[in-house]
């Protein structure tokens, strides 16, 4: 338990650090006042400009010094607020636009993530029960160039496919559709982000698998006379499960990176267009909501992989 | 052990005499994969001297084809893009970009990482906790959005995309490194070496260093996948190089849904050589790590 809360507190530690960081980078190398009043921020003759800038100023304590608007910008993150927009008038807020565009990212990764788990079972039974054979060498195979196809190619042959020449999926999404149809949309873009997950998934199964069907029980079974396919699905996949839970937790932060650019291929306006628009109207404070929310995510969820693997095997209890 | 206690051993030694044969074997594969990989950087390095269209020109023929882009023919063998540009040599000359990305940042990080690993793993002590502590800092960021907040930051030069994919590999390398060098510290050469007075800069140069280089270059190969790949998808979000075309940026000139329903080459060919760069490095580098045996590899 000790251990679990030292873990914790680097946790957070890394937390503060990353914020710390990505603050410093915005308002060192860009200039916040430049990105809120466009050009009038250079024009300190005009005294209607000035007055501009110094409501600016006042309004985003950019007059204040630099730590005290990082805690500042910390204590209303903690809290939920992302704070005002680098734009003339703010609007809407950065919770606002996150509330709007983080269910759309999220479910997008829940989909893959089941997806992948889906295709990634069968797949591993099969080719673990006939290993070494045509079929496991195919398998092997395919999963070596699925691999090797980077998560961008992959969906622009799978939008050219199945929705330019089958039409079976629409081209975008499109938020005032019925949920039926937007849930549609979402299906090839969490295809995208499953199908290399279910190859690494399918080697981890097909290898744990081989090693559990050598066993006594297995051989037991099959001797009582238990049909083949109720051994493998019945007896031998649970216990083979193992190193997969332990990258499906590993592969659920690293999704997240997959998710953004995936999201721009198909057109789904979740975080990752978000921060794309961002970064080019250099609206900082959404980059940063941004970039927090992923990296506390991520090193949460590796937490807690870290965390659950510990109560699984004990001996990787320190 | 005896033939009299083992009476199956001889048939073991002979089966295990056999397995490491076949597996100190590369295979037609792995020469296949380097094949690809010596022609792409070769096309790439030649390019100005090789009789290529230049990837700059637009080769508009309004009255014998009409609008453009033109589908693939004898003339361009991959066809041209929008502006009417022979997508066959923009591939080449964006390999130039690609492959350089790549392979800078995988050299910048074997430098760093490798070398902070390898005395990492010789000195231990304090050094050794601390770079390990800064390394699983390091690797418990999602790398792309480190990747995002820098490149949207700085000036996208081929230098700083670079060199942001090589911090973003240090630490995998460092990791590496660090475990070949502790296991290698305690072989009996380096003992010897230490018991002949040799100096620790010497025993590190000397003794640890082709060691440890040995099983890493397979990780050379997959990185350079990898950082290949990463210059790809920062192409995507619009944060690769600005100045130049990369593979990634041809991908994504041709990645709009009209332009892939009416010219699917345009995005097609890029990918094709993306894919196929992507997985000769793989291959090549599975096959190394096969080979060298090393078990403890993850980026």
């Amino acid at each position: 338990m000790r251990s679990a809360l030292e873990r914790l507190a680097l946790v957070i530690l890394l937390l503060l650090a990353v914020s710390l960081l990505t603050f410093a980078a915005m308002n060192l190398l860009g200039d916040p006042l430049f990105n809120i009043l466009g050009p009038v921020a250079g024009d300190t003759e005009n005294p209607e400009s000035l007055a501009k800038i110094e409501a600016a100023k006042e309004q985003y304590y950019l007059d204040r010094p630099f730590f005290e608007r990082w805690l500042r910008w910390l204590g209303d993150f903690v809290r939920g607020d992302f704070g005002v927009r680098f734009a003339s008038d703010g609007q809407p807020p950065v919770t606002d636009l996150i509330g709007e565009r983080l269910p759309r990212s999220l479910l997008l990764m829940v989909m893959a993530q089941a997806m992948a788990v889906v295709i990634a079972i069968p797949w591993g039974i099969a080719a673990a029960s006939r290993a070494n054979k045509p079929v496991d060498k195919i398998s092997t195979f395919s999963s070596f160039l699925l691999v090797s196809l980077p998560g961008f190619a992959l969906g622009l042959l799978l939008k050219f496919v199945f929705s330019i020449k089958l039409g079976w999926f629409p081209l975008a999404y499109n938020a005032g559709n019925p949920w039926t149809e937007r849930l549609h949309a979402f299906v090839l873009p969490a295809l995208t982000l499953a199908l290399p997950a279910a190859a690494v998934y399918q080697r981890l199964l097909r290898t744990d698998l081989i090693t559990t069907l050598q066993e006594d029980f297995i051989l037991m079974a099959r001797a009582k006379g238990v049909k083949r396919r109720s051994v493998l699905f019945r007896h031998a996949l649970r216990p083979s499960m193992f190193s997969m839970i332990t990258v499906f937790g590993i592969n659920a932060g690293a999704l997240i990176g997959g998710a953004l650019i995936v999201e721009t291929i198909f057109e789904i306006p979740g975080l990752g267009r978000a921060i794309v628009e961002a970064i080019l109207r250099e609206d900082f404070p959404v980059v940063l909501a941004i970039v927090m929310i992923v990296a506390t995510a991520f090193v949460v969820l590796n937490f807690l992989v870290d965390l659950f693997y510990s109560l699984l095997d004990p001996r990787v209890r320190t | 052990m005896t033939a009299v206690d083992e009476p199956r051993g001889p048939d073991v030694t002979i089966e295990a005499a056999e397995g490491t044969v076949a597996e100190k074997k590369l295979g037609w594969g792995f020469w296949l994969a380097i094949a690809w990989l010596v022609l792409i950087i070769g096309l790439a390095a030649l390019a100005p001297w090789l009789p290529l269209k230049d990837p700059d020109a637009n080769f508009v023929d309004i009255q014998g084809k009409g609008r453009p882009p033109y589908s693939p023919s004898g003339d361009h063998w991959m066809g041209t893009d929008q502006d009417a540009r022979d997508m066959f040599s923009r591939i080449i000359y964006g390999a130039r970009v690609s492959l350089v990305v790549g392979f800078a940042a995988v050299a910048f990080g074997f430098v760093i990482g490798g070398t902070i690993g390898l005395v990492g793993g010789f000195v231990r002590g304090w050094f050794d906790r601390l770079s390990s502590f800064v390394m699983i800092v390091l690797l418990s960021f999602p790398a792309l959005i480190l990747a995002i907040l820098i490149t949207s930051l700085m000036e996208r030069s081929l230098f700083t995309i670079a060199l942001t994919l090589g911090i973003l590999s240090i630490a995998p390398v460092s990791r590496l490194a660090r475990s070949a060098s502790l296991v290698f510290s305690e072989r009996e050469f380096v003992t010897a070496a230490r018991a002949m007075g040799a100096k620790p800069s010497h025993i590190m140069i000397r003794e640890l260093l082709p060691n440890v280089l040995i099983p890493m270059s397979a990780l050379a190969l997959l990185g350079t996948a990898v950082a290949i790949v990463a210059e790809g998808g920062l192409a995507f979000l619009g944060l690769s190089v600005e100045k130049g075309s990369t593979w990634g940026k041809l991908i994504l000139i041709g990645a709009d849904s009209r332009t892939l329903e009416n010219s699917p080459w345009v995005s097609f060919g890029p990918i094709l050589a993306l894919f196929l760069t992507v997985m000769a490095l793989n291959y090549a580098g599975d096959r190394l790590r096969d080979y060298f045996d090393v078990r403890e590899l993850a980026l």
